[in-house]
């Protein structure tokens, strides 16, 4: 069989790498189109960035290395230091229910929320065209009282009934110095619809459908020279308050709703250290979390090395077990949380069941930990037997022969050659697995939902939710979401994991000098 | 750079651009509504459409189907002026949030529109003073109870309870009534009636804020009923895990289901063996009976569609011919009184809607959304039953805790209505 850059070069290499990057590039204009679209500017610098780096880079024969780094060097730059910068960037903001917009989408939204109908809710059918002058015209019909009316956006001219020719239903389509715009012109552009037509006094017409017209004034009238809205009908003025709303300048609580997200520099970390309520359940989700993940690790790696120990061994059937051993690998770890989920029901759930008891597993504090950290262990030994028996293999036989020669017992042979070699080659994927565990948040989420907590007594945090869980239920877990508190908690979850990410790396070196 | 890489690069480039260029990307075509739903919403609105698409002239409607209700939510809670849609087919308790944070824009209904409606219906869907959406389809729930075990429907709470003790063993019941639709809050809200705990009481149609649950007296009846001493006495689980499949295995004779499910249990043979939760004295405890709407957001104005959407709303969601034609493939109680008329409205949509007329409350989410007493009625309601009957916590004490929570809630959440 020929080698591949035997096939691969030459003209035909040289067409099919122009065809690829082609291919490539076409994706990329496409997306950078799409993303100046939808006015994502970022991210469309982003890809124009790729899109010329991958050409010079492909077609260049100066930046050989750049080859094989660039495309892992841009999907690292894509997925994870720009997600990491984009949370810390959002930790230093107001960013929650109600500050979720720009300031001018809040702007446009508090001006079209700030008017009020008439205090009879009058609405009229209206069908709508233009005046003889090409003006947006409405011509109005209160059909009961057979009241007509032509309004543009500074007249209303009164109509007698017969000045109008009226359709089926009692509605004027038809008056004098107006033209009817058919309704299927109209879906193209709702221009129309933007327009306040004249009524009586401050009261004015807007269109709410195609062919339904009400009657509004306006409360609050936005002042761009002031950055400021004013209430109309009692004077009141409300300023930026630099944290993300319109405020009462007389009444700090007064705010316009919706808000935008505003920058309030550090005071998501103040709050996470300051404001009891949040200090507390967040100091005990802390300790449990570092409980939780050490737990899982202990037990997950004692049992896979007990099986790992008692599978060393030629005993009959042993490969039929350690295919077993292996299926809760196997299975999705959502199906098999989801099913011990079921068995740990206290009324119907099947451990119960066998065990003949009535535990409320999952409404008592104690016992719903307990559960999580069987079911974790259930998840996990596989793996830990898969490594433990790997690394069994790797301790050389003579050492062990050895110390039994120089008269060691097996439990002095464990203890200490084969656990401390053990611990040698395992002691990095220990602490890659604890910090697996900080943020194992399908578990939790899955199995108990963080619970349970004694709402009653004010309790905020479950008694099983971990940091990960618990920014979850900040973010995303409830009616009012705080991202930016969120945001903040995640940013101290990353330290934390990369600290002990950074310190499985330098025992990573180790494992090389054993190597 | 030599020639040859510029005449490579001017090649990849006109290859590329001449291929981006031919498949321009997907924006919103003008005049065309995009309707957000869930996965069981979004075939049945598509279903209607195929067969009549013209509900507002000229404007083409898009339905966008979601994987799941949790898929549509955390999309739309994504949603931005670009990405989102011009309604969205909702739950009620959406609205106060994206109210709250602009993603809602308000609609104004005539008076002949509004009349279509059981004005109870439009507190589900308002915020601030404001409507946003306009009811689709009513979700409530009613008790069942398994007529191969129970002769006679129960009058009063305590007959139940009675059944319970007395045919527990002999039938092997694991429990004596559960909440199998609407979790422990929102399904269990009429079991809490029943024993004297409204989350808010009504007085002709609008919410008293002179009126709250006595502690004293649903403590009394939650020892009554469902403790022996200050453990459970098994006739009501603290959790609905299980309820339906064990209601349908015949282990347990009483269940809440909800409106949307009702079909597993035709399918399982039980007929219309439908009503509210008995009270203690009589009467019945008090169930939500909320809407789900199709809201309007406000990024229909971004995408120079508002007008059309609104139309939309009322020509069809709103309408009973709308509600008629889509329920025929959604199988929910019409919200629409013409459309509730319709003799094509089958027998479960109809019962369902008869315990409703008995026991019916409207929900109004911003009372129970509202956590200004330290949770909101969705977080506290279930952790009552958990603390009093896995925890053996003194149902007096924690009622206490219950009353105070519900009051604040609905005196806060009141500026929001």
């Amino acid at each position: 069989m020929p080698k591949l850059n035997t096939v691969f070069k030459g003209k035909f290499a040289l067409i099919t790498k122009l065809i690829l990057l082609s291919g490539l590039s076409a994706i990329l204009v496409l997306l950078i189109e799409s993303a100046f679209a939808k006015k994502e500017y970022a991210i469309a610098l982003f890809l124009a960035f790729s899109l010329i780096a991958l050409c010079y880079t492909y077609l260049s024969a100066r930046t050989v290395p750049m080859k094989f780094f660039l495309p892992g060097l841009l999907l690292l730059f894509a997925f994870v230091i720009a997600p990491i910068v984009y949370t810390v960037v959002m930790s230093n903001f107001n960013y929650k229910t109600g500050n979720i917009i720009s300031k001018q989408e809040a702007i446009t939204q508090i001006e079209g929320l700030g008017v009020e109908p008439d205090a009879n809710g009058t609405t009229f059918d209206i069908v709508v065209g233009k005046t003889s002058t090409g003006e947006y015209a409405i011509l109005a019909s209160d059909t009961p009282n057979h009241v007509y009316f032509l309004s543009t956006a500074t007249k209303k001219t009164d109509l007698l009934p017969s000045q109008v020719r009226l359709n089926a239903d009692g509605v004027a389509t038809a008056a004098p110095n107006f033209t009817q715009i058919p309704e299927v012109q109209l879906a193209g552009n709702e221009d129309y619809s933007k327009i306040n037509y004249a009524y009586a006094n401050k009261y004015f017409i807007s269109v709410q459908g195609i062919n339904v017209g009400a009657v509004f004034r306006q409360t609050l009238r936005y002042i761009p020279t002031n950055d400021a809205f004013q209430n109309v009908l009692n004077g009141k003025m409300y300023r930026d308050n630099r944290r993300g709303n319109y405020a009462n300048v007389n009444d700090s609580a007064d705010i316009l709703q919706p808000g935008w997200r505003a920058p309030n520099w550090f005071s998501n970390y103040k709050i996470l250290f300051t404001d009891p309520s949040v200090r507390g359940p967040l100091f005990r989700v802390f300790i449990w979390t570092v409980a939780f993940a050490f737990l899982t690790v202990l037990t997950s790696f004692a049992f896979g090395l007990l099986l790992a120990l008692t599978l060393n061994k030629p005993i009959r059937g042993r490969r039929f077990y350690r295919s077993i051993l292996v299926l809760p690998y196997a299975i999705p770890s959502v199906m098999s949380i989801l099913i011990w989920g079921g068995m740990f029901d206290t009324e119907f759930g099947a451990i119960n069941h066998l065990l003949g008891t009535h535990i409320a597993w999952f409404q008592n504090a104690s016992f719903a930990r307990l559960a999580v950290i069987l079911v974790n262990l259930w998840l996990a030994f596989p793996y830990f037997y898969l490594i433990s028996a790997g690394a069994l293999q790797a301790i050389p036989s003579e050492l062990l022969e050895a110390a039994a020669i120089d008269g060691a017992n097996p439990r002095q042979i464990f203890k200490k050659i084969t656990l401390p070699l053990l611990m040698q080659i395992l002691t990095p994927l220990l602490i890659a697995s604890f910090a697996f565990n900080f943020n194992n948040f399908n578990l939790i989420y899955l199995l108990t939902g963080g619970g349970p907590k004694d709402l009653l007594g004010g309790q905020i945090a479950g008694a099983t939710d971990i940091l990960i869980s618990y920014t979850y239920q900040i973010a995303f877990g409830s009616n009012t979401q705080d991202l930016g508190l969120a945001s903040s908690i995640s940013v101290i979850i990353f330290f934390i994991v990369a600290g002990i990410s950074l310190y499985g790396l330098r025992k990573s070196k180790v494992l090389e000098t054993f190597g | 750079m030599n020639r040859r890489i510029l005449g490579m690069l001017g090649l990849v480039t006109s290859a590329a651009l001449a291929t981006s260029i031919a498949i321009v990307p997907g924006a919103q075509a003008a005049g065309t509504i995009v309707v957000w739903a869930d996965e069981t919403r979004g075939p049945n609105l598509q279903s209607v459409m195929n067969t009549k698409s013209d509900w507002v002239p000229g404007y083409t409607i898009k339905i966008v189907t979601y994987s799941s209700f949790d898929a549509l939510k955390a999309a739309f809670d994504k949603a931005s002026g670009t990405t989102g849609p011009d309604i969205v087919v909702a739950a009620n308790d959406w609205v106060p949030t994206a109210a709250k944070s602009g993603k809602l824009a308000p609609v104004t209904l005539t008076g002949s529109q509004k009349a279509q409606f059981n004005p109870t219906q439009f507190f589900d869907l308002s915020y601030a003073g404001k409507l946003y959406g306009v009811p689709v389809d009513i979700n409530n729930v009613a008790m069942i109870y398994n007529t191969n075990l129970v002769k006679s429907a129960p009058k009063k709470f305590g007959d139940m309870v009675d059944f319970y003790k007395a045919n527990k063993s002999a039938d092997g019941l694991k429990a004596g009534l559960c909440i199998a639709g609407g979790g422990m809050s929102w399904g269990a809200h009429s079991v809490f009636s029943a024993l004297g705990a409204d989350a808010y009481y009504m007085a002709g149609g609008r919410p008293n804020y002179h009126k709250f649950f006595d502690p004293k007296v649903f403590a009394n009846n939650v020892k009554t009923y469902l403790l022996d001493g200050k453990k459970s006495n098994g006739f009501f689980p603290a959790t609905d895990t299980g309820c339906k499949d064990n209601f349908l295995a015949g282990t347990v004779p009483y269940a809440v289901i909800g409106n949307w499910e009702w079909k597993d249990y035709v399918a399982k043979g039980f007929t219309m063996n439908l009503m509210p939760v008995p009270g203690v004295n009589g009467g019945y405890g008090h169930m939500f009976g909320s809407v789900s709407g199709a809201l309007l957001t406000s990024f229909a104005a971004t995408h120079g569609v508002a007008t059309g959407a609104k139309s939309l709303l009322t020509n069809f969601f709103a309408s009973t011919a709308g509600q008629v034609a889509y329920q025929k493939f959604e199988g929910r109680p019409p919200a629409a009184k013409g459309a509730q008329a319709d003799p094509s409205v089958s027998d479960g949509q109809k019962g369902f809607g008869s315990a409703a007329s008995l026991a019916g409350i409207p929900q109004i989410g911003a009372f129970l959304n509202n956590n200004a007493g330290g949770a909101s009625y969705w977080d506290s309601a279930p952790a009552y039953w958990t603390a009093v009957l896995v925890n053996g916590k003194d149902p007096l004490v924690e009622a206490k805790k219950l009353a105070a929570m519900w009051k604040k809630n609905m005196l806060t959440g009141k500026a929001d209505l």
